[in-house]
């Protein structure tokens, strides 16, 4: 939304300067609640690298069950720890939010938001025992 | 328009409904949303409901102004007010409603029936902020955003602009226009203890005073009764309205001994009388900030509170500490409303041609002695709305205003400004020092309960206030947003309506209303049925004049409660 | 007894004279328990340096003019207490994020542009004529909007929002907020008409949710939830067969 460059009716020759201040790089370690903000949207960038680690394993374990050794991929184990992590910080402030996303009348936020866990919880057990029952 | 409070925006809006192809400048020394019609919290009256009536309304009013109001005012306004509501209600203004959606009224001081509507308990906030949006979509009402008038410009005996410092760029400016209307507001901050803001310093009525117009009722200055010790901010009538009950140091509801048959819903200057006898009397709780009395609401439950005093509630938390729900309010008397102001008619025009005024800076003889509360916020709609028409009106069919004149005045003005204020070398008293002096002495002279001595003194002290202030010292030197500039220029505006509101006081001899003299307690109709006016002179002392007070359907009886 | 003593550091910037902005150091009388920051400015106007310049009115956190930054802190400045910061020295700055006019005042031209866009007014199809009274409205219905009309623009939230800061063009918390009350008010039937500037790339979608506005808010407005709210009910009218309504 571009502003108008002065109010077009205040006298418009030689208006005086204004001082701009500039946002400094750091911006982000002045205050705990932007500090936690910027590891929140940074957790996404390790998810996508792991989504892309992932996706070479898939290609390595594509050989059949007899080629792929899982101590060859001991950097991925630790890895998908770390981002497990992440992920779960993730989530748990997403879903925290939920309450003042989602508004229905009547219903306190704090129902919405325990709803939200719950849906992934039972999500989370459902695909872990399809996955589970998978590699069975 | 000069001012852009409820009463100039509602001017601004009605001058565009007469006439769209009028340009409209909307000429504010603070941003419109600063304007101090932000801090009323009670309501706005009007007669909404079929058991309620205009003669009612009227009546309580003008028994309510100690039968100086001019009756003919009283009756068209009762009329306009509900209409006003309504508008303001199509106008998005969020008016707390009955069960049924219809807009809710609630009990206040003086008014006989339930008639003044509320939103929340920041009536004032809402409705400003409303009408300002709405005046957003306007294309013709253009706003000078802090412009600060110093002067208005009259040619030929009318009325063709003003001249407006520009705060940011510091530069004098001329805008001109074949009618202005002045909505600046009270001038609380003369006093030092008061509800007012910063901002309200008298400018509208100095400047029109200048000009050569007279103020009107001047003496008739309104104290509150409930405001905060220390910071003097506002609590509400509606706490009174809703059941709260006024109690003095001895735990009794003192005003069964003054206005037995009101109580806490008495009219303002009777209870504010009330409280500061009790005080001399000793009946008083003494705090470090100067005696005070008990506004108790902690029987009226927290549910009731948090759903029509929530603001209150708020700022008992945050500037005294206390839980209404559970603590007494600390209160005394603050000054707070100006009866008093530019002479006006009954649609807001001056003596000059082309100048008008509304709002509280104006007296159209609605208020007379005493304003009984929620009346002002009706009157910024109804009066506002009048003087908008009328000046569109006028602007119509006026002639063109001339440059040759208009450059003149400018460049007189300009150099006034320069050689007594920014180039001004030397200088030995400081602009704060003179200012809380002469709020000081007001608040002792001026107060409550006047004397002669009282007055006479006032009179003299200011008159050494103003010697002082020609040799005022300004440190700022700088022309970008020089608040210190403004500062000294409302400086000069307040001390000019301090004095004619001391003199008139000294002058009526007689207590009417908010206007209370030790040496003469009783009314006298015989005598003082009449509007002081205040005419500018070189002398301290105004040249004051009377006109008779218009009565049509009620006459004077005695005022009790 | 010695009296208290404080010292309050303020911004002096006159850009006739200054390059940029500077602190200056004041040490000034804390005299009473009751005093907040703005009355630590007015002492300094009024009996030491006359050249302080900075806004203020209402003195009870309604007009919104006083906002400045407090220690770091956007903050009204009226509602400030020294005795929360005292024996510590008090840093008073203007807002950040907003180009400094002169020591304590700041440009908010910008802000009056949005609000302005927004359309914050009843818009009807029909105009509803007086005489038909008032619109019909219940308390449930108020209390639908209500907090987002508490809003006193004193834009404490853009000068803690660090999207507005890297971004000047963002629409920002108290629009919005405004925007979102008139849409919930069920006298108006403008939801399409604000539908461009809100839905705007600098509107709701450059948000992403900091919440520090929510924090700052004197007001409890809570822009943010104002803001959030707004993209999914955004995204379900363009989602959802009923988009095209008017409320």
């Amino acid at each position: 939304m571009k502003a108008p460059p002065a109010s077009a009716d205040a006298p418009t020759s030689a208006a005086p300067r204004v001082y701009k201040p500039e946002m400094g790089r750091g911006w982000w370690l002045g205050k705990r609640h932007y500090f936690l903000y910027i590891v929140r949207e940074f957790t996404a960038l390790p998810l996508a690298l792991w989504l892309l680690w992932f996706l070479v394993e898939i290609q390595r374990a594509s050989n059949g069950p007899k080629g792929y050794y899982p101590h060859s991929s001991i950097g991925f184990v630790v890895f998908s720890v770390i981002v497990l992590g992440f992920a779960l910080y993730h989530t748990y402030t997403f879903l925290s939010l939920a309450g003042v996303i989602i508004h229905i009348k009547g219903v306190p936020a704090r129902l919405i938001v325990l709803s939200q866990f719950a849906l992934w919880l039972v999500a989370s057990v459902v695909i872990a025992a399809v996955l589970i029952g998978f590699a069975r | 328009m000069v001012g852009g409070g409820l009463a100039g925006i509602r001017a601004a809006i009605a001058a565009v409904d007469v006439n769209p192809r009028l340009n409209i400048a909307m000429v504010s020394k603070v941003y419109p949303m600063r304007s101090h019609t932000v801090s009323a919290e009670g309501g706005a009256a009007a007669v909404l409901r079929p058991e309620d009536s205009y003669e009612n309304h009227a009546f309580d009013t003008i028994k309510g102004s100690d039968y100086l109001a001019d009756q003919d005012v009283v009756e068209a306004f009762v009329r306009e007010a509900p209409i006003e509501v309504i508008q303001m209600e199509h106008w998005g203004c969020p008016w707390s409603r009955d069960p049924d959606g219809k807009i809710s009224a609630r009990p206040f001081g003086g008014m006989t029936t339930w008639r003044t509507c509320f939103a929340a308990d920041k009536t004032g906030f809402h409705m400003l902020h409303s009408v300002f949006q709405t005046s957003l979509k306007y294309e013709q009402i253009h706003r000078h955003d802090e412009a600060f008038a110093t002067k208005l410009l009259i040619e030929d005996s009318r009325c063709i602009g003003v001249v407006a410092i520009d705060m940011r760029s510091g530069r004098l400016q001329a805008i001109t226009a074949k009618s202005v209307i002045l909505a600046t507001g009270g001038l609380g901050r003369v006093y030092a203890f008061t509800t007012n803001g910063n901002i309200c310093t008298g400018d509208g009525m100095s400047l029109a005073y200048r000009a050569g117009v007279g103020l009107k009722d001047m003496e008739m200055v309104q104290f509150h009764p409930t405001g905060l010790p220390f910071t003097g901010i506002l609590i509400t009538e509606a706490v009174r309205g809703e059941g709260g009950y006024l109690i003095n140091k001895d735990g009794e509801r003192f005003l069964k001994r003054y206005v037995p048959n009101k109580m806490e819903l008495g009219p303002r200057d009777i209870i504010s009388r009330a409280m500061t006898t009790e005080f001399e009397e000793g009946r008083g709780f003494e705090g470090p900030h100067g005696k005070y009395m008990h506004l108790d609401v902690r029987h009226l439950g927290e549910e009731l509170i948090d759903r029509k005093l929530p603001f209150m509630r708020e700022l008992g938390r945050e500037f005294v500490g206390i839980d209404i729900v559970k603590d007494p309010i600390p209160v005394r008397p603050v000054q707070h409303y100006m009866m008093g102001g530019v002479d006006a008619d009954i649609s807001g025009a001056t003596p000059i041609a082309g100048l008008y005024a509304a709002g509280e800076c104006a007296n159209v003889g609605l208020n007379g002695g005493n304003r009984l509360g929620s009346n002002s916020l009706s009157e910024c709609l109804v009066f506002g709305a009048a003087a908008g028409r009328a000046a569109a009106e006028h602007a119509s069919v006026a002639m063109a205003v001339g440059a040759n004149p208009v450059a003149a005045l400018l460049a007189d003005e300009t150099r006034r400004i320069e050689t007594s204020f920014l180039d001004k070398k030397g200088g030995e008293e400081r602009i704060g020092t003179i200012r809380e002096e002469m709020q000081h002495d007001m608040d002792a002279g001026a107060g409550v309960f006047r004397t002669k001595e009282g007055l006479e003194t006032l009179t003299r002290q200011l008159g050494s206030l103003r010697d002082r202030f020609e040799r005022i010292k300004i440190e700022d030197s700088s022309r970008t947003f020089n608040t210190e500039l403004t500062a000294a220029l409302e400086l000069d505006f307040m001390l000019e309506v301090a004095e004619a509101v001391a003199y008139s006081a000294l002058a009526r001899e007689e207590s009417r209303g908010a206007h209370a003299r030790r040496d003469f307690p009783e009314r006298d109709d015989a005598k003082w049925l009449r509007h002081t006016l205040a005419f500018r002179t070189d002398e301290p002392a105004p040249r004051l004049e009377y006109r008779d007070v218009r009565i049509t359907n009620f006459k004077p009886q005695a005022r009790v409660y | 007894m010695t009296e208290k003593r404080i010292t309050i550091r303020a911004t002096r910037f006159d850009p006739e004279k200054d390059r940029s902005p500077r602190l200056q150091s004041y040490d000034i009388p804390f005299s009473d328990e009751s005093m907040v920051v703005l009355d630590a400015l007015n002492h300094i106007k009024a009996h030491v340096d006359g050249s302080l310049s900075y806004r203020w009115s209402c003195r009870m956190g309604i007009c919104g003019s006083c906002g400045m930054m407090v220690n770091g802190t956007p903050k009204l400045t009226c509602n400030a207490f020294l005795r929360d910061y005292w024996p510590r020295s008090i840093t008073v700055e203007p807002l950040t994020n907003f180009p400094i006019v002169r020591d304590l005042v700041i440009d908010m031209e910008s802000f009056m542009h949005k609000l302005k866009s927004i359309k914050p007014w009843i818009i009807r199809k029909q105009d509803y004529p007086l005489g038909a009274g008032e619109h019909r409205q219940t308390m449930e219905q108020i209390d639908e909007f209500r907090q987002f009309s508490e809003c006193i623009n004193c834009m404490l939230c853009y000068a803690a929002c660090p999207v507005y800061g890297l971004n000047n063009e963002f629409l920002g918390p108290a629009a919005i907020a405004l925007a979102r009350r008139y849409n919930l008010d069920s006298r108006d039937q403008g939801i399409k008409e604000r539908l461009p500037v809100i839905a705007d790339s600098e509107g709701i979608w450059e948000c992403s949710f900091v919440g520090e506005c929510s924090v700052v808010c004197p007001k409890g407005v809570d822009p943010a939830k104002a803001i959030q709210q707004t993209k999914l009910d955004t995204t379900m009218r363009f989602v959802l067969p009923y988009g095209n309504r008017d409320e």
